[in-house]
């Protein structure tokens, strides 16, 4: 299988890709006069049929979502929206911005499609807080598309309206929760919303709303030119199309790569990111972002990029496509401690387990790093991390619990290594409370 | 109406009724925190997690679950248990467990489920985190955060009843804590229920801060007569010492609120303005002297009696049998508008600008006999000496009308007012919440006042005194007991037929709508 694709950075390379006469004369906006010849179902349909999941994490398929908004008739006058989640938050995960960057022309012009699909005529981009500049170049392509009459009133004539408008988030991780993003795009505070309801009965100002990732739409245009057969070109049957993975850690090239799902996670860590520095040895994959649970050497070696395969093999998840490699000089616990403590920093506050229980893990590995440690703790770490797995409002909890079931059941003798120096060192100090958790405001 | 199952039983609920309230249906209890039958469901405490049994997927929080055919639950599995007491670790794990020093102590939800739910060993070896403690944010609350579980009941009393929205949550993970943007402080006149709705001790009242422990406490159920709204209160009481009102839920009348003032007016049970001993001319009598005195003045008189619109419907219903059966010739009447020095207030939500308990009542019994008039006609008839005596009940009846005191004053009842003061003979009548009674209230809702602490001084039950006059006037009205006054009243009143104490209960009833007499719940007023 060919490793490169190029279905999503088809112009990445092209200067002044950002533009709308570049992104034209490349083809850009021919699938949008397709599209709206067509029935909206119709599109809900090829999109269904193409397989294309959800690239924000989810994996859920987007045409399925899509086909969740209620009927005109069920909506009581609403308007629906659709929302794209530009909050690329997650650890290890950048995909999103060079997206934005370098095409944002493929973004919109997936947008315009899905909401003629779902019937939506105000739609919105929320980005993360510190993509300022990545929201002036979606702004001026927006307007490059407006005064082109690509969006606006009548677009290319049919009669279908849309507004496209970006809203810049203030730095939560949690904002790229879907419902969370809807809460902080509402001016409310950014914390997650009880399901069900779901957003595409009742999301943004308690009107359907569908909310899509960056990567996401940006297939949707693709998928009209080619049709759902075109797009499953690439990929396996479960996991159809191209990917963008975010690449870093112990690797010798880190970037963007847009691949054909399905690849050996062997070829993609030696052949798309250059292999390991010389000398040293795979220890460990976290494949989709820092939440998913790590994978081990061997697993990595037997598992392929695929939602599918990732999980059986690795017991994890392709996720945002965040592709974080560890060679042997990594210190496990550090790192665990590490993602801990991004997590204990970003949980909203909002329901109990996650709120004290992040913290409270972050805590433990913060003493096992320094030493002041004893067996027990490892198995408050892990009761903990199990109580707070699927007993909250929101993903995020399982998030934080999944690194560290999954760090200590693959690489427990690390942290017992921890403990026994612990033990026999007799100046282990005191715990003492220290670092940003406790300085106050986090 | 659809039919769920809960650990194996089934109960058939309303439609949108959620696992808690089902639940509690069949006698069990889910434990929560952030759940409010009067507010909106936050799902935050993940106190109420169940099992799915049939219908769902589980675990889930029992709040946000609508019944639904099909849909079977357990509450009492090993891993609903394991469940509850994380929970409890997890909200105990910072908070300060100064219970020793905490007013909510008795009453604290954290306290109640550790001993139900949680009875673990602490597995902290970290410090806990520390937040602000003891803030004034307003008129009635002091918030202390480190106890607060965040479970934003306040917050949603804010923004959804009183849409003042003052309280937030600040800051995330386990530093989140409930506060106010800088400046500002509680805005509304309902901060009192605040303290109520805080499932912990965060949130607690100034006025009631270390004056008792709450197990001490015996309560009665109640209505509060700061106005016509009639909001159902518990009052707390030891022995005869009144320490606060409590809302009490009535989806009907009140949901779960009270105002402040309303709160505040347990204070007039123990006032320098309670009238406790019978007094002749101005001075102490006793109740024989003070009853001889006042029937001997009233014989051969012009008699007015003025009706309580702050009185029961037992007292008003005997003050009207002693004026027509008793007291030949005498005329009844029913003031309009409140009290002089009565709050004017009113607003959307409960507070209402006539501050009489029970002027609907007044009105109710007034109806009932041909001889009956309001303040005009009472005003005219004092000014061209139709009337030389008068016998009130409660009520301010001289502020009301701004007039001079006839010869002669009869002044029934618990408070000192201008009335009482130029009052020739004055009788202490126990107040609402230490007598039983009934009461209807502005939407003609008839509501039973139970017995609280017993009465003060030398005050007696507002219908024993009235009865006592009678007795001197030639004979007893009847039996004393306020139930028995209320049946016969219930009687001979269209309006009330077939209501008792018992059929009454804690939520009330609304006045016959089948009545001829009173086709409008609220009953017209009396004729002129």
């Amino acid at each position: 299988m060919d490793l490169h694709q190029k279905v999503l950075s088809r112009i990445w390379d092209v200067d002044g890709s950002h533009t709308l006469d570049v992104a034209r004369a490349n083809g850009h906006y021919q699938s949008l006069e397709k599209a709206l010849k067509m029935q909206p179902a119709e599109i809900t349909e090829e999109v269904t049929n193409s397989g294309l999941r959800g690239r924000g994490g989810a994996g859920f398929p987007a045409g399925r979502k899509w086909s969740f908004i209620p009927g005109p008739e069920k909506r009581g006058g609403k308007p629906v929206y659709l929302v794209c989640n530009a909050d690329e938050s997650e650890p290890g995960t950048y995909k999103d911005r060079f997206c934005m960057w370098n095409d944002p022309h493929m973004l919109i012009e997936g947008m315009i499609i899905a909401a003629y699909a779902i019937d939506c005529h105000v739609a919105y981009i929320y980005l993360r807080g510190e993509f300022r500049p990545v929201q002036a170049r979606v702004d001026a392509a927006i307007e490059e598309a407006k005064a082109a009459g690509l969006l606006g009133k009548n677009i290319l004539g049919s009669g279908f309206d849309l507004e496209i408008h970006t809203h810049l988030g203030a730095g939560a991780y949690i904002c790229g929760e879907e419902t969370a993003l809807l809460s902080s795009l509402e001016g409310e505070r950014g914390q997650p919303k009880l399901k069900p309801p779901f957003p595409a009965v009742e999301g943004a100002w308690r009107c359907p709303t569908i909310v899509n990732n960056v990567e996401t739409l940006s297939a949707v245009p693709y998928i009209i030119e080619k049709g759902a057969a075109g797009y499953r070109e690439f990929g396996t049957e479960q996991s159809p199309g191209t990917k963008l993975f975010s690449c870093s850690g112990h690797i010798n090239n880190p970037g963007v790569y847009e691949v054909p799902l399905g690849i050996t996670m062997k070829d993609m860590i030696e052949k798309v990111c250059g292999g390991l520095p010389e000398g040293r040895t795979l220890k460990a994959v976290i494949p989709g972002g820092s939440s998913v649970p790590v994978m081990t050497a061997e697993e990595a070696m037997n598992a392929n990029m695929d939602y599918e395969s990732i999980q059986e093999v690795g017991g994890s998840y392709l996720g945002s496509g965040g592709f974080i490699v560890m060679d042997d000089t990594t210190d496990m616990v550090a790192a665990l401690t590490n993602l801990l403590r991004f997590y204990a920093h970003e949980s909203c506050g909002q329901c109990t387990p996650c709120r004290e229980g992040v913290g409270w893990m972050y805590r433990v590995l913060q003493r096992l790093c320094d030493g002041v440690c004893t067996e027990s703790d490892l198995e408050t770490l892990l009761d903990l991390a199990n109580n707070i797995h699927s007993r909250t409002i929101c993903f995020f909890g399982a998030s934080a619990a999944m690194p560290v079931q999954s760090f200590l059941a693959k690489f427990r003798d690390e942290f017992m290594a921890r403990i026994d120096e612990a033990a026999t060192s007799l100046a282990a100090p005191l715990p003492v409370p220290e670092g940003v958790l406790d300085q106050g405001a986090p | 109406m659809p039919t769920v199952k809960i650990n194996g039983v089934e109960v058939e609920v309303p439609e949108g009724t959620n696992m808690i309230e089902a639940a509690a249906m069949v006698g069990e209890e889910i434990p929560h925190y952030c759940y409010h039958a009067d507010l909106t469901v936050a799902g935050n405490c993940r106190m109420c997690l169940i099992d799915v049994e049939e219908g769902g997927r589980g675990p889930d929080i029992a709040c946000n679950m609508q019944a639904r055919d099909g849909l079977a639950i357990r509450t009492d599995t090993e891993q609903v248990k394991q469940m509850r007491k994380s929970v409890m670790e997890m909200l105990l794990k910072n908070h300060p467990l100064d219970c020793p020093i905490c007013d909510q102590s008795g009453e604290c939800r954290l306290q109640d489920y550790y001993m139900d739910h949680g009875q673990h060993d602490s597995r902290l070896a970290d410090p806990k985190v520390t937040k602000r403690k003891r803030m004034d944010i307003g008129d009635h609350i002091v918030l202390d955060a480190e106890r607060c579980v965040a479970c934003t009941r306040c917050v949603r009393f804010g923004d959804e009843v009183t849409g003042t929205g003052e309280l937030r949550l600040f800051q995330r993970t386990d530093h989140t804590e409930i506060g106010m943007f800088p400046g500002e402080r509680l805005n509304h006149e309902y901060q009192g229920n605040l303290a109520d709705i805080c499932p912990v001790g965060a949130l607690t009242n100034k006025d009631f801060r270390f004056e008792k422990r709450v197990w001490y406490l015996k309560e009665a159920n109640s209505v509060c007569d700061g106005c016509a709204t009639g909001c159902n209160i518990s009052v707390c009481y030891q022995g005869s010492e009144v320490f606060r009102y409590m809302p009490r839920r009535n989806p009907d009348v009140n949901a779960s609120w009270i105002c402040d003032s309303g709160r505040m007016r347990y204070k007039r049970h123990a006032a320098s303005t309670r009238l406790l001993a019978p007094r002749v001319d101005g001075s102490r009598s006793s109740w024989p002297d003070a009853l001889a005195a006042a029937v001997e003045r009233l014989a051969g008189k012009k008699i007015g009696v003025v009706l309580g619109t702050q009185a029961t419907l037992e007292e008003n219903h005997l003050a009207r049998r002693l004026a027509e059966e008793r007291l030949a010739g005498a005329m009844i009447f029913v003031l309009e508008g409140n009290d002089p020095g009565a709050e004017e207030s009113s607003d959307e939500l409960l507070i209402d600008a006539d501050k009489t308990m029970n002027r609907c009542g007044a009105e109710l019994v007034a109806s009932m006999s041909s001889a009956t008039a309001g303040g005009e006609a009472l005003k005219s008839a004092l000014a061209a000496s139709e009337i030389e005596a008068l016998v009130v009940l409660r009520d301010d009846a001289l502020g009301r009308l701004g007039v001079e005191a006839p010869p002669l004053v009869v002044f029934l009842g618990d408070q000192a007012n201008s009335t009482s003061k130029a009052a020739n003979v004055v009788l202490p009548m126990a107040s609402h919440v230490e007598q039983p009674g009934t009461t209807i209230n502005r939407g003609g809702r008839v509501q039973l006042l139970t017995r609280g602490p017993l009465p003060v001084g030398d005050a007696l039950p507002g219908v024993e005194a009235i009865d006592r006059m009678a007795q001197l006037s030639g004979g007893s009205l009847g039996s004393t007991e306020e139930w028995a006054v209320f049946e016969s009243l219930a009687q001979s009143c269209s309006a009330l037929s077939g209501m008792t104490y018992g059929a009454l209960g804690g939520q009330g009833l609304p006045l016959s709508l089948a009545s001829s007499e009173q086709p409008d719940p609220a009953p017209a007023p009396p004729a002129k």
